[in-house]
């Protein structure tokens, strides 16, 4: 799929490049003077290979500059995630195109009834074929966070089990259960998606998550996601997951600091692991509300510091992802706000795919019509992306010539019929009435989402082939026999 | 040299000269199946008609927008008259949901507004004649009278010229118009309160609200 560009992309910098020299040399100094916690002796044993300064028997690890920046010569500077069968759904993770995709949430507002509830089987496939219908959504993150109505130990494996019986676009995966047989069951269902393991290798068509444990800590989860991406042939994003003022300094230039330390020992380790396994930044970079403890997500800080990383990522020669998250609890005008400031920031950034579309409340809220809403708005900065474009057709002189003084109109013009698509966005959603008409009789903008998505419902079919569908269905069974007897 | 059939095709790539907004195909040709015996009410019919019928509920479905419409439109009216000339001549008369004349009052030179309004009853089976702008009352009165015309729409953007459409409105119920013309206002400032305080049978507030007034006034 093609995402967004235009001039405007990665055009915002919010840090100079003599100051994103000042971040490198500190979070290099953080690394050489304080160095990573290690909590897994498979990661220290690839520090140690890397030629890192083991600490501690291995719990401490001290990392020079020339190892870090000799990582970075083995990192990609793009990579493609595909599409699953369909090369028209593939996407480029770079640093000139940007993409949207959806986000999570545990709990959803069943659009039908207006019941807010703990998400079920249902809703997973539900959120999945509206994702697959919604053309600005690139890719899919898990539609639900989990499926109460379905069995702890095995949640994940029908979670995505799901996800890929029901669309073909491509998708992400973060730790989620650390169930015993997650990883393997993963990485086993993905691959029968692909059309088997090596097509997965050839094809990867997802990016997993590989995230430090803020502040200054490599676990043994992510160590295991790490290897299991890395061995499935699955591009990474790698992460600090701090609270600015709780995991993170109450800085920006902090907080950058400690997520580039974090980030950079992430880089070494994948890239000793796995020499040129393409891998993103990412930002996730939310601070704490200091009236209740909250993390916060729908804060200026973190679209800030997020384009901060993006930049960051520019200057060291590696795409950028990020998830954009808001706190407001409801389908809302703080939603609207909150969401539409920081994407509209990111995609300025060149964040090359942002985790977005429909979920809110930080992770806990995710509803369908929301979903539709946002898909419109990422049409919206699509359109912001281009920027003017200056050429000899579009500066129209000679129509202006033929055209004016009055009474002469533009709207009968080959000119305008000819360019008028091109360069104006017509939404397919939102309100553009004359005040009156809209007065006496309107149909208010969520209503207006929510038929969208039923319609989606009950005309989107699978795009998975059926033999597909079935194998997938058949390795769940084994998973669920095996789990849950 | 034979000359080309005149049959459904050849109506089919009338109507898309109407499609595409092609003026000087469409009038080419209207010239060529004139030459070569076609009918011109089955042109309009079948040809122009058709044309502008499917812009209009391309229009309606959002599949099509106001350039394409009121190209069309242009393309329609060029080639109506080349066609109504011929049906007149041949003491022949076409058949419409309605005649229309509209224009912007006098002392406002806004047109596109009314244009579209134009454009969008056109391309649903209304005849339209279009005044233009700065139209005085009386020319309005003589063009309704001069054509028969089922329902007079007036335009402003203007608060200053509103009063014309009362002005006018009161001449036609001076000449006895007004039982048999129906009369649509509308214009950014023009209020449902407005339209009822001048006399007028209904209001319009955008292009597509204008176009079921109409259709309700003329029970179509």
């Amino acid at each position: 799929m093609k995402g967004f560009t235009g001039k405007l992309v990665g055009s915002l910098y919010p840090i100079t490049e003599e100051e994103c020299k000042q971040i490198h040399k500190s979070a290099v100094r953080v690394l050489e003077e304080g160095g990573m916690r290690c909590d897994d002796e498979r990661a220290a044993k690839m520090f140690e290979r890397a030629g890192c300064r083991i600490e501690q028997d291995g719990k401490l690890i001290k990392f020079s500059e020339k190892i870090i920046m000799e990582a970075f010569d083995k990192c990609p500077g793009n990579f493609k995630l595909h599409g699953r069968h369909d090369p028209e759904l593939d996407i480029n993770i770079g640093h000139d195109e940007v993409h949207f995709a959806t986000v999570t949430g545990r709990y959803i507002e069943d659009f039908r009834t207006g019941e807010r509830r703990q998400a079920t089987r249902q809703d997973a496939i539900e959120g999945t074929r509206i994702g697959d219908a919604l053309e600005n959504v690139h890719g899919l993150y898990k539609s639900v966070m989990w499926i109460y109505d379905e069995p702890k130990i095995c949640n994940s494996q029908i979670l995505v089990a799901e996800q890929m019986k029901n669309t073909n676009k491509t998708s992400t995966w973060v730790y989620n259960t650390g169930a015993e047989h997650e990883i393997p069951d993963l990485i086993k269902i993905w691959g029968i998606a692909a059309g088997g393991a090596e097509a997965l290798k050839e094809r990867p068509h997802l990016i997993g998550h590989v995230i430090a444990n803020p502040p200054r800590v490599v676990d043994v989860n992510y160590t295991s996601w790490l290897i299991g991406f890395c061995d499935a042939g699955i591009p990474v994003t790698v992460y600090s997951a701090l609270m600015g003022g709780a995991t993170g300094p109450a800085t920006l230039a902090g907080m950058l600091v400690q997520i580039m330390a974090e980030t950079l020992a992430l880089v070494v380790q994948v890239q000793t692991y796995k020499p040129g396994h393409p891998l993103a930044f990412c930002s996730f970079n939310p601070s704490m509300d200091m009236r209740t403890g909250l993390w916060s997500f729908g804060n200026p800080e973190y679209g800030t510091v997020g384009t901060g990383i993006a930049a960051m990522a520019r200057r060291y020669g590696v795409p950028c992802v990020g998830f954009c998250i808001c706190d407001s609890c409801d389908t809302d005008q703080q939603t609207s706000y909150e969401k539409a400031l920081k994407l509209y920031n990111y995609a300025l950034s060149g964040i090359a795919l942002t985790w977005d579309i429909g979920g809110m409340a930080g992770f806990n809220f995710v509803t369908w019509p929301e979903m539709v809403l946002e898909n419109e708005v990422a049409s919206f900065i699509g359109q912001y992306l281009k920027g003017i474009r200056v050429d000899e057709a579009r500066m129209a002189v000679d129509e202006i010539l033929q055209v004016g003084p009055l009474p002469g109109s533009y709207l009968n013009r080959r000119h305008t019929r000819d360019w008028y698509r091109k360069e104006f966005l017509i939404p397919e959603l939102s309100n553009r009435d004359f005040f009156e008409s809209w007065e006496r009789g309107h149909t208010e903008l969520q209503e207006k989402a929510k038929h969208k998505a039923a319609k989606i419902l009950e005309t989107q079919e699978s795009p998975v082939k059926p033999e597909i569908q079935k194998e997938i269905d058949d390795y769940l069974d084994f998973v669920v026999k095996r789990d849950v007897g | 040299m034979r000359g080309p059939a005149i049959d459904e095709r050849y109506f089919d790539k009338l109507a898309q000269t109407v499609i595409d907004g092609q003026e000087e195909e469409c009038l080419r040709v209207i010239h060529e199946g004139l030459n070569n015996g076609m009918d011109p009410l089955e042109a309009v019919e079948k040809g122009l008609a058709k044309g502008i019928n499917k812009v209009g509920n391309d229009f309606a479905e959002e599949i099509v927008f106001l350039p394409e419409l009121v190209m069309a439109a242009d393309v329609m009216k060029a080639g109506m008259k080349i066609l109504d000339e011929k049906i007149k001549a041949e003491g022949k008369e076409r058949k419409s949901l309605g005649k229309i004349v509209i224009g912007t009052v006098k002392g406002d030179i806004h047109d596109i507004g009314k244009s579209v309004v134009a454009a969008v009853l056109q391309a649903n089976g209304f005849d339209v004649i279009d005044l233009g702008m700065d139209v005085e009352p009386d020319a309005f009165i003589q063009t309704v009278v001069d054509n028969d015309a089922d329902c007079l729409g007036m335009s402003t953007l203007l608060t200053l010229t509103l009063s014309v459409m009362g002005e006018t409105i009161k001449k036609m119920e001076e000449k006895g118009l007004r039982e048999k013309v129906k009369v649509i206002v509308g214009g950014c400032p023009v209020t449902q309160e407005f339209g009822d305080e001048v006399g007028a049978d209904a209001v319009g507030f955008d292009s597509k609200d204008g176009l079921t007034k109409v259709s309700e006034l003329l029970s179509v």
